[in-house]
């Protein structure tokens, strides 16, 4: 505070603060307004438009929401579901969105080939979710058992424990490889019901 | 009707409690059980009935006995202890029948000839007490009030039992102590007098005395009524008798002493004044605080209702301390509103509390254990029950639009709207109530909530819940009568009211009418329609919206462990938080004990972790009034050496002393 | 028969933009991350979804957890019904005692504590105790603070409080308004309180109880806090600001009321997502310190209220 009485740090603080959120309002978005993003990026663009028209055509337009179980994963997989929710990919913006419950769950995506220990978790998640619900096997282990495939410690496939309408391969998958899976699951989904 | 033959209905029902005890108690071994049972709840019932007849009728006084010759005067009949014999009889008549089934799951325990015989016994004093209109009857079916519920408590004789009811002998004797000494300051010795006529002799007395003679009767009434520092048999006694017992010990026993305070402060003694008036306030804000927040953190279902009539009678207490310290201050219309509060509330709680006693005594027949821990699921196994109880739980949480919040809504609509108007002082302490009151009132929700939610919601959490059978017809009916009643007493606050003389308080005639505080009107009927449409709409839109049929049992989501119910939240858990914050007050001790398993590793323990639930009054109070007086007959011991010219020189020094005090 | 249209039309007004305001809350908040975020609309979406889906219902529950949406939303429900939030002088004003409101919200709390003790999972008890502690502890926050506006306009209807206090001209209370905002933010289950947007069981109240529900139920559940959401928001706007309402039945002043409606969700949307974005969660534990703050604000505000008027 200098003699004219005014708290210039103070006033700085202020000023930074406006600009900061005329940044966050009116400036550039890390996750940019949907058509300069996709004009940038033509795969997810794909993938987001017909993931966007699917969900359209199944709930009427709908939000869905996902639970995610680790099957026995090597976290790989559970990077790249967390890259989703990061302000790059930002899947909020679809009308996705992770829950804590199974029992809010429109979705369940399941990662790692599935270990003895870990059947039973997936299995009883599957039960626990109310109809309608997609399952997605996420990752290559989850979509064949991957490198472990024959090993004593794992089930295997995701399809060895529940029903699975689309498999996402990749070790691990990429975020925009995730959404273009998704978009096949919907697809099945569809076409069961 | 004839008036001289409803009173002697009332008779008939004072003299059944005693034919019924004196026959119960020369029988043969609870064979008669049954019978008794039936003409004690009939007995009481009509005298129920006849209570209620006089109400209706709008007469102030009925002579019930003339017998000057025992009494002084005659056993009589008025307002407010109508009110009173109405409710005791209410209950009594409900706990009798309830008594019928739950007494025989209890043979083998119980002396059944000796309990019922108790039990009319302690009914019989209790009426006596409210029809007594001289010291001497008073305090004589006071002592068989007292005396019989002491043999109650320990009824089923265990040690446990023998130590409360020794503790609850000694606590109440010393208040009765204190109403003797009272009744013997006003009516200058003579016991016979009638209750008006010592009004007249307290009028001469000088203003300390009277002041002197209100704090024994304060101390008197309020250990009876469990008001905090009094209040420490309470928990221990009650809990320790029989269900239907607790039920009238908590229901009825308290409100006597209530009665006794209301007959004393509103027609023995002059206005009380400011200072009295604060001191009642001050104990009835103390019982309502500690009572609810032990009522939260206690995990025996018994003690929980115990701890919480704590709070209720501290509340009760509080209004009517605040309807005194209105009346010294001349906020006339306030202090009658307040009592009317209070005497609504006394209503209310006869009836839930008597409820949740008798529920849990189902409650601990089916987990064979009075702690909430090894309950849970019941409502599952016993809906209709549990839905009785869930009615009961929130009326005690005084939630709209059940009973004790019609009480709520008088008291602190009245208190605030007297804000701006008052003195500094009166200001201080209205806001000093309003906040406490608020803070009880929301701890006593968490209590009753943990109550109910622990004890009925989930997963049985032992055995003996999981096969819990439904209770017989003739043990749940009594429950389900006065969950009914408090939510008759509930939409029928007004015209209850206006019955019981607070015609101010309600509009209209017909039993949907008004509650009046303050300028401000509320009809409890049209708060729960408006309630249960909301309820009805939203039921009603979801089944157009969306398929009703569409669901699947599942068990409980487990996140892929299979779960037990010792992963459940208990009642310790659950209480958690407000334990944590009141730490300070309550001084609760966690202890952990570590003992290694490995002698030579000290990683590999195990650990047994519990709970020191402790209760200062007992133990920065009782026990060290204790110690000094075991320290001072250490001392005096000193004095029994054996020596004969010693006892004799004692009793010389004390002839000496007494007669030199006498002349 | 005025007053049951506006009541009417407050009804349909708040229960039509409950679900709006949840999903601004949820787009301001995201655009505060950097994030492009979800279209507001989307709470909409997703509860007309619940209400298509099937019901999982445990095998642990009774019947208690089947009443318990509909206690939840029908409370919430009676209170759109009994105060002012788009009109004044509703049907039922005469219902919106201070003390009713602060029951109902505690029975609408109370029945959300039981059907997360109905699922007889850790969770649930948890996110029930910790509700529970909250609802029983904002309590005095509550009384105190609607006894100022009492105090002040010696009225006891919500309605006639909000009629008469005028903020500029009876500046005791402002600690009120204060009070009544941090008790929005705790029964609301917002930062500081509680992480609306968790996933983590550890730190949820609020999720930790509906865990178990799903399909219509869960709807239920959640159009319940997007009302109780917009209940708060605009309660807390129209203390400030009370000329937005629409006493009387005209159009002009119906469609004012209605056009302010959204302008005041949206501020107030704003501030809450900006006050979430640039405070933290507090730890459970400290949350009596929270309360009690409130609470002292609440009784400070009785004060000045009380010395104002003997002044």
């Amino acid at each position: 505070m200098d003699d004219s009485g005014v708290d210039y740090a103070r006033l700085n603080y202020l000023m930074s603060f406006a600009k900061l959120l005329h940044r966050l309002f009116f400036g550039p978005r890390i996750t940019e307004s949907k058509k300069i993003f996709l004009s940038e990026n033509n795969e997810l663009e794909q993938v987001g438009k017909e993931l966007k028209s699917i969900i359209h055509s199944l709930y009427g337009g709908r939000s869905l929401r996902i639970r995610a179980v680790d099957g026995g994963s090597t976290n790989a997989e559970e990077i790249e579901l967390t890259a989703l929710n990061n302000a790059y990919y930002d899947i909020d913006r679809f009308g996705l969105s992770f829950v804590a419950s199974p029992r809010h769950a429109d979705m369940v995506w399941v990662t790692g080939p599935i270990t003895r220990n870990l059947e039973r978790a997936v299995k009883t998640t599957y039960e626990a979710a109310p109809e309608p619900c997609i399952v997605v096997a996420v990752g290559d282990g989850a979509c064949t058992g991957g490198i472990w495939k024959d090993s004593y410690a794992v089930v295997g496939a995701l399809e060895n424990v529940i029903p699975v309408h689309i498999k996402i391969p990749g070790d691990p998958p990429t975020p925009t490889q995730i959404l273009k899976g998704v978009l096949s699951a919907l697809k099945n989904s569809s076409s069961r019901s | 009707m004839d008036i001289n033959f409803m009173a002697s209905v009332i008779l008939f029902s004072l003299i059944g409690s005693l034919i019924s005890a004196f026959f119960s108690f020369v029988g043969k071994e609870g064979k008669q059980h049954k019978a008794i049972m039936i003409f004690l709840a009939l007995s009481t019932g009509v005298g129920a009935v006849a209570g209620m007849f006089f109400l209706l009728s709008g007469q102030t006084q009925w002579v019930i006995f003339q017998s000057s010759w025992i009494f002084g005067a005659p056993l009589i009949l008025q307002t407010l202890s109508a009110l009173f014999f109405v409710l005791l009889n209410t209950v009594a008549c409900l706990a009798s029948i309830y008594a019928i089934q739950y007494v025989e799951q209890y043979r083998n325990i119980y002396n059944v000839k000796t309990l019922d015989s108790l039990m009319a016994i302690f009914i019989f004093g209790m009426q006596g007490v409210l029809l007594s209109a001289t010291p001497f009857s008073f305090l004589l079916f006071w002592e068989i009030m007292s005396l019989s519920s002491f043999f109650l408590v320990m009824a089923d004789k265990e040690i446990a039992s023998i130590r409360a009811a020794l503790f609850y002998l000694i606590m109440t004797h010393l208040g009765a102590g204190a109403l003797l000494a009272g009744f013997m300051i006003l009516s200058n010795g003579s016991f016979l007098e009638s209750f008006t006529r010592l009004a007249f002799i307290a009028q001469q007395l000088p203003p300390q005395t009277l002041f002197g003679v209100f704090l024994l009767f304060l101390f008197g009434f309020g250990s009876k009524a469990g008001l905090v520092p009094f209040h420490v048999w309470l928990p221990e006694a009650h809990p320790q008798a029989p269900s239907h017992i607790s039920a009238l010990m908590s229901g009825v026993m308290l409100k006597m002493a209530l009665y006794g305070f209301f007959v004393l402060t509103l027609t023995i003694l002059p206005p009380i004044g400011m200072v009295a008036s604060m001191i009642v306030i001050a104990l009835g804000l103390l019982s309502a605080f500690f009572g609810v927040l032990y009522a939260v953190i206690e995990r025996d279902v018994k003690r929980v209702l115990a701890f919480s009539s704590i709070e209720n009678m501290g509340i009760i207490f509080t209004m009517v301390g605040v309807a005194f310290f209105a009346q010294s201050q001349n906020l006339i219309a306030f202090s009658h509103a307040a009592i009317g509060a209070a005497l609504l509330f006394a209503i209310a709680h006869a009836f839930f509390k008597s409820g949740l006693f008798m529920g849990a005594g189902v409650m601990v027949h089916a987990a064979h254990t009075r702690s909430l821990e090894a309950m849970g699921g019941l409502a599952k196994r016993m809906p209709l029950f549990s839905g009785a109880m869930l009615i009961l739980a929130l009326s005690a949480a005084a939630l709209p639009p059940f009973s004790a919040f019609a009480a709520e809504w008088i008291f602190i609509q009245n208190l605030v709207s007297e804000l701006s108007a008052a003195s500094l002082l009166v200001q201080g302490v209205f806001v000093l109530i309003l906040t406490l009151v608020a803070l009880v009132g929301g701890l006593a929700l968490f209590a009753m909530i943990k109550l109910f939610g622990i004890g009925f919601l989930g997963e049985p959490r032992s055995e003996h819940v999981e096969h819990a059978d439904v209770p017989g017809n003739l043990i749940s009916v009594p429950i389900y009568i006065l969950a009914g009643l408090s939510v008759v007493v509930a939409f029928c606050a007004p015209w209850v009211l206006r019955v019981i003389k607070f015609n101010d308080l309600s509009t209209a005639d017909g039993l949907q009418s008004n509650l009046i505080a303050s300028g401000a009107a509320l009809n409890p009927l049209y708060l729960f329609l408006a309630l249960v449409i909301a309820i009805a709409a939203v039921f009603v839109l979801r089944r157009f919206l969306s398929d009703v049929k569409n669901e699947r049992p599942y068990h409980t989501w487990d996140c892929g462990q299979p779960i037990t119910s010792g992963m459940e939240y208990t009642a310790t858990a659950f209480s958690s938080p407000i334990r944590f914050f009141f730490r300070m007050i309550t001084r609760s001790g966690k202890i952990v004990t570590v003992t290694p398993i490995v002698e030579t590793n000290t990683w590999i323990a195990s650990r047994v972790f519990s709970l020191e639930l402790r209760q200062i009054w007992y133990d920065w109070f009782y026990v060290p009034i204790t110690k000094i007086f075991l320290r001072a007959s250490t001392a005096i011991r000193r004095l029994q050496n054996g020596v004969i010219q010693f006892y004799i020189a004692l009793i010389f020094i004390a002839l000496v002393l007494t007669l030199t005090i006498a002349i | 028969m005025n007053a049951f249209l506006l009541t009417g039309i407050q009804i349909v007004a708040v229960l039509g933009i409950s679900p709006f305001t949840v999903g601004l809350v949820r787009m301001f908040k995201a655009r505060l991350q950097g994030r492009h975020g979800a279209s507001p609309f989307l709470p909409y979406i997703t509860i007309a979804t619940l209400l298509k889906k099937q019901m999982v219902i445990s095998k642990s529950t009774s019947w208690v957890f089947k009443i318990v949406p509909f206690v939840v939303l029908g409370s919430t429900i009676f209170l759109v019904c009994v105060l002012p939030l788009v009109v004044f002088g509703g049907m039922f004003a005469s219902l919106g005692h201070f003390i009713i409101i602060a029951g109902v919200l505690a029975l609408g709390a109370v029945f959300l504590v039981m059907g997360g003790l109905e699922s007889a999972s850790a969770f649930g008890g948890m996110g029930a105790s910790r509700e529970m502690t909250l609802a029983s502890l904002v309590e005095p926050a509550v009384i105190t603070t609607f006894a100022t506006f009492a105090v002040v306009t010696g009225a006891f209807t919500i309605d006639a409080m909000f009629q008469g206090a005028h903020i500029l001209t009876s500046p005791a209370l402002v600690p009120a308004v204060a009070a009544l905002i941090m008790i929005a933010l705790a029964e609301n289950a917002r930062y500081p309180v509680d992480n609306p947007a968790t996933h983590l069981e550890l730190t949820m109240v609020h999720e930790a109880m509906v865990l178990e529900y799903s399909g219509p139920y869960l709807a239920l559940l959640e159009y319940a806090s997007a009302i109780k959401l917009t209940i708060f928001s605009l309660l807390v706007a129209n203390v400030l600001f009370p000329l937005t309402l629409a006493s009387n039945l005209s159009a002009a002043a119906i469609a004012i009321a209605l056009g302010f409606v959204v302008v005041k969700i949206v501020i107030v949307s704003f501030s809450l997502a900006l006050l979430e974005s640039v405070i933290a969660k507090m730890r459970f534990y400290r949350m009596h310190e929270f309360l009690t703050i409130a609470f002292f604000i609440a009784l400070s505000g009785l004060v000045f209220a009380l010395m104002s008027i003997s002044l």
